[in-house]
């Protein structure tokens, strides 16, 4: 058996008195694209942060590559830099400009010479469509633009995963299809990617497993095929019911 | 108005030395007070409880004192507890910059936590350290608040150093009594300080707008 890349044990998070995640216990498989889906406030946020530790989970085990990032201390940035997040805002940085964005974390934390940080971050964005907005800042770009640079900035630091939450939440639906396609790129090229998402459709077409996340917990699992045409779960097939 | 002109006539030289005055201590003060305010800034977002909430204390004392009862507090104090000779002025600037200190403090602390939190967190995602992470990502970002509210400080400031006139010290109150004494006038003098004063707040006023309206044209 293949070492997961990711393993997640008995996690818990409680916000005070609000028990958010209740144990979850999962696998995430080199080059495995898995859809965490379930109704808004089931926790499917949380786990994903809780990966990069953003959020600090209460209890449980992470591990990556087999190395407990729990016990990361002055080291977790570096396990950060192996772990690429997009966010449902972009978070882009907008005092910067596109390309700097990029260059930022690689020259500073990587020790990688500005001329090759520049080159790879012009690689990535003729890539994703915006080696014309090089220069640009950020508030120039539309939303759709800004999410795509936030994407091609995680990339440059060589992630093995990517996390992405709600990518596609904030933006206006006619660009919610250019972020989509370079997920699905990325899903191609054999990244690993845990995407947290309400695009029933795109879960279906690129994952290879559904994770269904509500009240904390991993109701049910599967891949997409017999997870949306014959949900197990009660609370499976109610969410479903819902939004299909 | 006759006496007026007569008075800057005769005593502009007073009045001149008495604003440049004003500017130097609110010049210090600012400057020293931001430096020791970024510290206690820092201190005060500390994740180090106990020093947080010393800060914490620091700042709500010289925020809730009236600032005349801590210029007489250091003014007395500090010849008492220091093993060397020092000036009233110094005694005064000393006393300046710890007040300005925790104004600056709170402005310092507001402005960042102004910051956008999903600046955090990208910059966390993305593997900076806390360090880099504040040098490149929030303090940039930060700034565009506190930079506005630091000229308003200035202002504050140069309006407050009129205090030191109590001690006699060379600024622009202590000008006013210093011309009122020679001449047994004292609305006219009273007025000119005024003046000079209003000007130079106003100046700077329209300063900090136009700072906070280039600083906002680049969000």
């Amino acid at each position: 058996m293949i070492e997961p890349i990711i393993r997640v044990k008995d996690l818990y998070k409680n916000f005070g008195d609000v028990h958010v995640l209740k144990g979850i216990s999962t696998d995430i498989a080199p080059g495995e694209v898995v859809s965490i889906i379930g109704p808004s406030g089931s926790g499917k946020s949380t786990f994903l942060r809780c990966l990069n530790r953003l959020e600090e989970p209460t209890s449980g085990q992470i591990f990556f590559k087999g190395e407990d990032i729990m016990k990361a201390g002055k080291k977790l940035p570096q396990y950060r830099q192996k772990i690429g997040m997009v966010f449902q805002n972009f978070n882009v940085f907008p005092h910067m400009t596109v390309l700097e964005n990029i260059t930022l974390t690689p020259v500073l934390e990587k020790g990688v010479p500005e001329k090759e940080a520049a080159a790879q971050a012009e690689a990535l964005l003729a890539r994703v469509g915006l080696l014309d907005k090089r220069d640009v800042y950020p508030r120039q770009l539309s939303g759709g633009q800004k999410q795509r640079l936030a994407i091609v900035r995680a990339l440059a630091m060589e992630p093995d995963v990517m996390l992405f939450d709600e990518p596609t939440s904030a933006l206006d639906p006619e660009m919610v299809k250019e972020v989509l396609t370079v997920i699905e790129d990325l899903a191609k090229e054999g990244m690993t990617i845990l995407n947290v998402t309400h695009e029933m459709g795109f879960a279906r077409q690129v994952s290879d497993r559904i994770l269904f996340i509500d009240e904390g917990i991993i109701q049910e699992q599967g891949d997409p095929e017999s997870f949306f045409s014959s949900p197990t779960s009660p609370r499976a097939k109610e969410f479903l019911s819902k939004v299909l | 108005m006759d006496k007026i002109i007569k008075i800057l006539a005769k005593y502009y030289p007073v009045f001149l030395k008495g604003l440049g005055g004003t500017m130097w201590l609110a010049g210090v003060t600012l400057l020293a007070g931001t430096v020791l305010g970024l510290l206690v800034a820092f201190l005060r977002m500390s994740k180090f409880k106990p020093l947080s909430g010393l800060t914490a204390i620091y700042i709500q004392i010289l925020r809730g004192t009236p600032i005349l009862l801590q210029l007489y507090f250091f003014w007395i104090l500090l010849p008492k507890v220091l093993p060397f000779e020092m000036s009233d002025t110094a005694c005064i600037i000393v006393a300046l910059i710890i007040n300005a200190s925790a104004y600056i403090a709170e402005i310092v602390r507001a402005g960042i936590a102004a910051v956008d939190p999903g600046q955090w967190e990208a910059g966390r995602s993305i593997g900076l350290t806390e360090i880099h992470l504040m040098q490149k990502i929030i303090m940039p970002q930060a700034i565009k608040n506190i930079l506005p509210a630091l000229v308003n400080q200035f202002i504050a400031c140069i309006k407050e150093t009129s205090l030191a006139s109590v001690f006699f010290i060379r600024e622009l109150t202590t000008a006013y009594k210093t011309v009122q004494a020679s001449t047994f006038l004292t609305i006219q003098p009273l007025l000119i300080s005024g003046l000079i004063y209003l000007v130079v707040t106003t100046v700077l006023s329209f300063a900090a707008g136009r700072i906070e309206g280039r600083l906002k044209a680049s969000d």
